[in-house]
């Protein structure tokens, strides 16, 4: 009878894992190979190919816009997760306070979360139009500008207005989290550290910040993530433009793939950035695992 | 002593009102502007100084939507790719996270490894060679194509969820069950299943927007307008390089609907975070 047990826990363990070893190592996996044997070929779309060795690899790192996508990446990813963690924990800590209408201001700050992604693209896109957009009309009205700023065509301000749209979209995932993470704090330490004299600044940095840095690591590192991979905001905003001034890694892929038609190339590009995904994912990872053996 | 603690007092009040007004009008503030928008006839709307609130209403925008273009059927579409898309995720996790959290069985722990590593490989990474490989099967163009790429990404997450929630559910239940002479179906069927119920609606709720909101697959994998989602739709709306922000704008509005209503929904039991299962508490 036990033994029947074990052994159909087993065969059921087998047969129930079998579709999620199927996703990930064909659905998933096949295409990850493929996409580095490609990285090698000179593949465009209709043509037939061969193998050019490290040549699209050589050929990115020598174009100057491989370089200038790198950095937008960079000042992307981080300008944004820096922001997004400030505005994100600075909510939080208001929306732990009680007051009247906490719960419609809590409501309010979930909906940039809410809404689809590429809702909120097409809505700043058009807040953002340099004739009809409603930001320059206000900007003026108070007197903060005489000439409308170019949101979208201006070499210096395109990575600005996408960087806003994805701070405005990300703020909810960093506040609702971090949140959470307050309402565990038990408020016993407050009042230790208060009978010790600690004052607010010591209270925050010494009771706040370690209760929930595991917190704060893990939705860091997530967001980081999804930022560093960010496509939807970039492209329909600015599509990258002016002259890739606002394009990163996965904007360059694409044009690079479809509009361009060199597929070889930009495989060779994605493959490019694998390295620094690989070690957030071994972070994230770790992170989340030595999260999990404390409980 | 007591007089300034009360005046500290109002001064936080204070400070906590215009930050909490501040963060509404920020957050609320687009999307009053996208629903306004959709109501402003096309002559307010390219005026050279629009004005905070409409002087005229009209509901033409959303007529020329629905009859002159092609948007409800995209919207059947995301539809239909997202209900079954998450329903067929749904029965794979479902049965994938209890053999990982429950069953006894030699890699176990890898598998639960790669899933991870999955949940997290953007598509920005796989979207060319998806492309590639959807194209080869037959799928290419076909909307039926996106209910097996978004497993890629919603399979990971609901398993992700779903384990953290399993592992939760005390042992000692399942346990007596076999007792009784259960074995592991029905355990899963009579025990799990109508305990971890409301979690499992969450996790539901998480995937179907996951899988509404997805546009990049989308973008590669579709390329008729009648095998297209909204989210594609949506950006169809143009000529050249001339946007018609009047339909943009009610076509957004509208397929917002579905994602908000559900986040709202489900908004009482985000109290553990937005990642609930990833950070959980």
């Amino acid at each position: 009878m036990q033994n029947s047990l074990i052994k159909q826990e087993k065969k059921l363990g087998y047969i129930f894992s079998f579709p999620i070893v199927f996703l990930v190592f064909i659905i998933i996996g096949l295409p990850s190979i493929y996409t580095f044997i490609i990285s090698f070929t000179n593949k465009r779309i209709g043509y037939s190919y061969h193998f050019v060795g490290v040549d699209n690899y050589l050929r990115i790192f020598k174009d100057p816009t491989y370089w200038l996508v790198l950095r937008n990446t960079f000042i992307y990813t981080v300008s944004c997760i820096v922001l997004k963690l400030v505005l994100g924990f600075a909510f939080a800590m208001l929306l732990n306070e009680k007051f009247k209408g906490r719960g419609f201001v809590r409501v309010s700050m979930l909906v940039p979360w809410a809404i689809p992604g590429m809702v909120a693209a097409h809505t700043w896109r058009w807040m953002y139009n340099d004739q009809y957009g409603i930001i320059n009309v206000i900007l003026k009205n108070i007197g903060f500008i005489d000439s409308p700023i170019l949101w979208l065509s201006d070499r210096n301000i395109a990575l600005i207005s996408v960087i806003i749209v994805n701070i405005w979209r990300g703020i909810p995932f960093f506040l609702f989290s971090i949140l959470g993470g307050l309402q565990t704090i038990d408020t016993q330490l407050y009042d230790a550290a208060k009978v010790d004299g600690a004052n607010v600044v010591k209270r925050f940095l010494n009771v706040t910040v370690p209760s929930i840095a595991p917190v704060l690591t893990i939705t860091t590192l997530l967001s980081t993530i999804w930022t560093f991979n960010d496509f939807d905001n970039i492209w329909l905003i600015t599509g990258g433009g002016p002259l890739n001034a606002s394009s990163v890694i996965s904007t360059y892929t694409y044009s690079t793939a479809f509009i361009s038609n060199q597929m070889g190339r930009a495989l060779a590009v994605s493959i490019s950035i694998i390295p620094i995904l690989v070690i957030l994912l071994i972070i994230a990872n770790k992170m989340i695992g030595s999260n999990e053996s404390d409980r | 002593m007591i007089k300034s603690n009360k005046k500290n007092q109002n001064i936080k009040v204070i400070l906590i009102y215009i930050i909490s007004i501040i963060g509404v009008l920020w957050s609320l503030f687009p999307i009053y502007w996208m629903i306004k928008s959709s109501f402003t006839p096309d002559a307010e709307m390219y005026q050279l100084n629009p004005k905070l609130v409409p002087s005229h209403f009209t509901l033409d925008h959303y007529k020329d939507l629905f009859t002159e273009t092609i948007f409800m059927k995209n919207f059947v579409n995301s539809i239909y790719v997202s209900v079954f898309s998450t329903l067929i995720a749904l029965f794979f996790s479902i049965t994938g996270s209890y053999a990982m959290t429950r069953l006894r069985y030699k890699g176990r722990l890898f598998i639960k490894n790669s899933i991870f590593f999955s949940y997290l490989l953007p598509a920005s990474v796989l979207f060319i060679p998806m492309y590639i490989m959807i194209s080869r099967v037959g799928l290419g163009n076909n909307k039926n194509a996106l209910l097996i790429v978004y497993q890629t990404f919603i399979i990971p997450y609901c398993c992700y969820m779903l384990m953290s929630y399993f592992t939760a559910i005390p042992k000692a239940m399942e346990e007596a069950a076999f007792v009784d002479g259960c074995n592991h179906i029905q355990a899963l069927v009579k025990i799990i299943l109508p305990i971890a119920l409301p979690s499992i609606a969450v996790v539901a709720t998480f995937a179907f927007t996951l899988s509404w909101n997805e546009y990049l697959y989308a973008l590669v994998l579709t390329t008729s307008p009648s095998q297209q989602t909204v989210t594609i739709g949506i950006s169809n709306f143009k000529y050249s390089d001339t946007f018609i922000w009047g339909l943009i704008m009610s076509s957004s509005v509208i397929a917002s609907l579905p994602a908000v209503i559900l986040y709202m929904l489900a908004q009482k039991f985000l109290k553990t975070g937005l990642a609930a299962g990833s950070v959980k508490q």
